[in-house]
């Protein structure tokens, strides 16, 4: 079973991706924080990473150079309200950029691509 | 016998004394020494002019008539012989050869036996012979010697009293002549006048058939004016033709002769040279000197003697009236001037009271035709568009005929009587377009005659015709910003010289306040714009204050939204289709939907997908970074080597754009620590699918080792220590967003080189309309250039 780590700050959004992944069939772990995240990822030989951006104590974009740093073959999806980091090109090194939606077909379809083997 | 000789002395004193004439004193002294001496005939032969002959003048007989003309040369005869010796002699008519030399007295006295001469002279000079015959043989006693001697001496004297009352005479009636002709020919100034006097004056001072007169000029020889008067029997000479011949030394160059005519009759000239202070040459001659029969004589030296002085007066008289001429067309030609000035003065005065563009054509196109303006039949402003590089037609007009009473100042502004159409008149600024665009090119005035009305006429609308134009350039400092052309048409007037300075001094002026006016709309233009921006900026300042706010709260919103949205949607999932409950989360589901989109909308508004796309110069955003970096590169003691190309402006993002050059020169200071060259050279680039522009950074850090170079795009990749490995990555990903190429230029033991490629803005366009971050959310950010 492919491991996900979700790492979003509102616990009702960790919610609502685990249940859903869930049902997709992937083991789903969670973060409420990049600390948290970083931790996870240290520990557990995870598949996927789902980072929010906008999180306290360590932000998405710090979690994400940093996984990057360790293992960069490591898919990392950014999943995040904002549409203006886009921008910022610490967030390039991500593989996939998505807006939140409450139509989580999109998110699906992407971890989907990465996980497809 | 001294009783005898006292009477005959007191008589001698009577008629020296009397206060008879000089010819009646002669006549009693020759009767007085004929009675005295008892001989039949008394004569004196006085000697001419020319010292050369002895001609009878008084004879004791009384008046000798015409016929008998008697006269010895000198040295012939006893006549001849005592005026060569100027010693008393007597003859015999015995004596041999006395006879024969003495023939021409028999006329007189045919029986003379007995001929005896005595000089009559003075103290300096001879004047003559007297001479006595008798038929008696003859003997003179020394008394009777003496005593003709003493009378002699008093003939002597009475004769040179005669000569010299003669010359003063005859000075006296020169002068008056020349007083005449002074006063003649300073009578009048106007030259006709004036030559026609000196002519008529000349000619019956020295008593001549005719006269005539010329001035030519001196290097072009065209004859500038002449004159005559009475019978011209033959040409004047010209004055190079008199100053050629040659004059004996210390005399003045003359010519003078005669010619036959057909008829067999002689006629005489004489010609003096008239000479001018300037380039000027004249000549005044006279013809057919008037004898006293009727007949006619050729001029002696005195009469030249006379036209010399006259020629001298004539050519003081001739320069006055030419000095007053030039004069007086310098007079005409002033008044005329401050006419113009006076009318340029009150069109100036005129153009000064607007700035708008229109109206001041009107008023130069006014004071262009208007009869008490610049008074010609049409004109037309035309100016040059310097974007299409072309002339175009702006304003036409003919004379306005109802102003014709009206002052100027209030004419100029009147509205235009009749306008010409202009409508769609172009002419390309090229060489070949005949004046109009020529007077632009070139920068000065055409007068357009002759052949050239014709390269013109191509370039005017149709029914635009005339014998000659002015055309002048609208000058504003060094530019032409257009031109006037003007035309007589109408009339037929011709067109001078002297309007087309001053419609050149005109077209200045009108240049710089057509230039005025133009830059003052432009100024006018540009502040309502400047007004707008500012407006707008307002506006945008409101909505941007507005945006931040909304887009705050719109990312606050979108996270419970997520969550409900998505909760919904897996309730509704878990519902039976037959359930109420279905329905509801339906509800819920479309509400956030709604939601949701509006959402979008408001960000998509308040900037949040915001493009930072602009025109920018490649060279000013290496320019920029450099500065950024300079510290660094300073403290690492690396030079920084600039060659920089001018290029088109690109369309880029300048934020990323910069962001790129700085990672490059982080890279190169980083290979460069112990001091080195950055080389930056920026260029254009053809290649297959358009026009790029390159900026070339390079370094002489040594080069990228081998097993390395494959992955340097990579990102986290790093051979540094610090630093995220991101640099060359990033710099990859932007410059292929901006559909650019970064290529590596690795010199191992050297340095490397990264040459970033940008094709320019309008290329860009063409490829990928809705180009950049707009299309951001929809494009797939390609992945680092390594994998």
């Amino acid at each position: 079973m492919k491991k996900i780590l979700v790492a979003d700050d509102e616990m009702s959004i960790r919610l609502l991706y685990s249940e859903e992944l869930k049902e997709e069939g992937y083991e789903v772990y969670l973060a409420a924080n990049g600390r948290e995240a970083l931790d996870i990822v240290a520990k557990v030989p995870l598949d996927l990473v789902i980072l929010d951006i906008k999180m306290p104590e360590m932000d998405g974009i710090e979690a994400l150079r940093q996984i990057k740093e360790k293992q960069p073959d490591l898919p990392v999806l950014l999943s995040t309200a904002y549409g203006e980091y886009r921008q910022d090109f610490a967030t390039w090194a991500s593989d996939e950029y998505l807006v939140k939606s409450s139509d989580l077909d999109d998110l699906k379809a992407a971890v989907k691509r990465y996980l497809k083997d | 016998m001294a009783t005898e000789r006292i009477a005959f002395l007191t008589q001698m004193v009577e008629v020296f004394t009397s206060t008879v004439s000089f010819g009646e004193r002669l006549n009693n002294l020759v009767h007085l020494l004929a009675r005295y001496l008892k001989v039949d005939l008394a004569l004196y032969f006085g000697l001419d002019k020319a010292r050369e002959t002895l001609i009878l003048n008084l004879s004791s007989q009384g008046p000798v008539p015409p016929h008998l003309r008697v006269e010895f040369p000198l040295g012939q005869g006893l006549v001849g012989e005592v005026a060569k010796t100027r010693k008393f002699k007597t003859a015999h008519r015995d004596q041999p050869g006395v006879l024969a030399a003495n023939q021409a007295l028999e006329k007189l006295h045919p029986a003379f036996v007995t001929l005896a001469g005595f000089p009559v002279a003075d103290d300096n000079f001879f004047y003559g012979v007297l001479l006595f015959a008798d038929r008696m043989e003859r003997h003179f006693t020394s008394t009777e010697r003496q005593n003709t001697q003493l009378v002699n001496l008093m003939l002597a004297g009475t004769l040179r009293q005669a000569l010299l009352q003669e010359e003063a005479k005859k000075r006296i009636a020169e002068l008056s002549v020349l007083f005449e002709v002074g006063k003649a020919l300073s009578s009048t100034v106007e030259l006709d006048v004036l030559l026609e006097r000196v002519v008529t004056t000349t000619a019956k001072v020295i008593s001549a058939r005719g006269a005539a007169l010329q001035i030519i000029d001196g290097v072009t020889k065209e004859v500038r004016v002449s004159s005559q008067y009475g019978e011209i029997p033959m040409s004047c000479p010209s004055p190079t033709t008199i100053l050629a011949t040659p004059a004996s030394p210390g005399e003045l160059p003359f010519l003078q002769g005669q010619e036959t005519n057909a008829a067999g009759q002689i006629h005489y000239f004489l010609a003096v040279p008239l000479t001018f202070k300037g380039q000027l040459q004249g000549t005044i001659c006279v013809y057919d000197k008037f004898a006293t029969n009727g007949g006619y004589l050729p001029f002696d030296p005195e009469n030249r003697q006379l036209l010399y002085t006259m020629a001298g007066l004539i050519v003081n008289a001739i320069e006055n009236a030419l000095t007053f001429k030039q004069v007086e067309t310098l007079a005409e030609k002033n008044e005329r001037m401050v006419r113009n000035l006076t009318v340029l003065q009150i069109i100036s005065r005129a153009l000064l009271i607007t700035v708008q563009e229109e109206r001041l054509q009107e008023i130069i196109l006014q004071g262009l035709t208007l009869e008490q303006g610049l008074g010609f039949d049409r004109a037309v402003v035309l100016l040059v568009d310097e974007a299409n590089q072309t002339l175009t037609g702006i304003k036409g007009a003919q004379r306005s005929p109802n102003l014709k009473n009206v002052p100027l100042f209030e004419a100029l502004l009147s509205p235009l009587a009749s306008e010409l159409k202009m409508e769609d008149w172009q002419i390309p600024l090229r060489s070949d377009q005949g004046p109009l665009a020529l007077t632009v090119l070139q920068k000065r005035p055409h007068h357009v005659q002759g052949a050239a009305v014709k390269a013109l006429s191509r370039t005017l609308p149709p029914g635009f015709s005339a014998p000659e134009f002015f055309v002048v350039p609208l000058m504003a400092k060094d530019r032409t910003t257009g031109v006037i052309m003007v035309d007589n048409g109408a009339s037929g007037r011709p067109l001078e010289e002297e309007p087309l300075h001053v419609l050149q001094m005109f077209s200045t002026q009108a240049g710089l306040v057509v230039e005025n006016a133009h830059l003052y709309s432009t100024i006018e233009a540009n502040n309502r714009e400047l007004l707008l921006i500012r407006e707008r900026m307002l506006e945008s300042d409101r909505l941007a204050a507005l945006s931040s706010l909304a887009s705050g709260m719109a990312h606050e919103i979108r996270n419970p939204l997520v969550s409900i949205g998505g909760f919904a949607r897996r309730i509704s999932k878990m519902v039976e289709e037959k359930s109420p409950l279905r329905g509801y989360v339906e509800v819920i589901q479309e509400e956030v939907t709604r939601l949701e989109k509006l959402l979008r909308e408001i960000l998509d508004f308040t900037g949040e997908n915001l493009s930072f796309y602009g025109d920018h110069d490649l060279n000013k955003l290496l320019e920029d970074t450099l500065l950024l970096v300079q510290r660094d590169l300073d403290a690492c003691r690396i030079k920084v080597v600039k060659d920089f190309s001018p290029l088109p402006r690109l369309h880029c993002d300048d934020r990323q754009i910069k962001q790129v050059f700085y990672n490059l020169f982080q890279n190169a200071l980083q290979a460069m620590h112990g001091g080195g060259v950055l080389n930056i050279r920026t260029y254009a680039l053809e290649r297959e699918d358009g026009l790029y522009e390159a900026a070339a950074i390079a370094d002489t850090g040594g080069g990228i080792p081998l097993e390395v170079l494959h992955n340097i795009f990579n990102p986290f990749f790093s051979t540094k220590d610090y630093g995220t490995g991101l640099g060359l990555a990033i710099a990859q990903r932007i410059v292929s967003r901006h559909y650019g190429q970064v290529e590596v230029n690795n010199e191992l033991g050297k340095g490397v080189t990264f040459i970033v490629s940008l094709p320019v803005a309008k290329y860009c366009l063409v490829k990928e309309p809705g180009h950049g971050a707009a299309q951001a959310s929809t494009l797939k950010a390609p992945k680092g250039g390594g994998r």
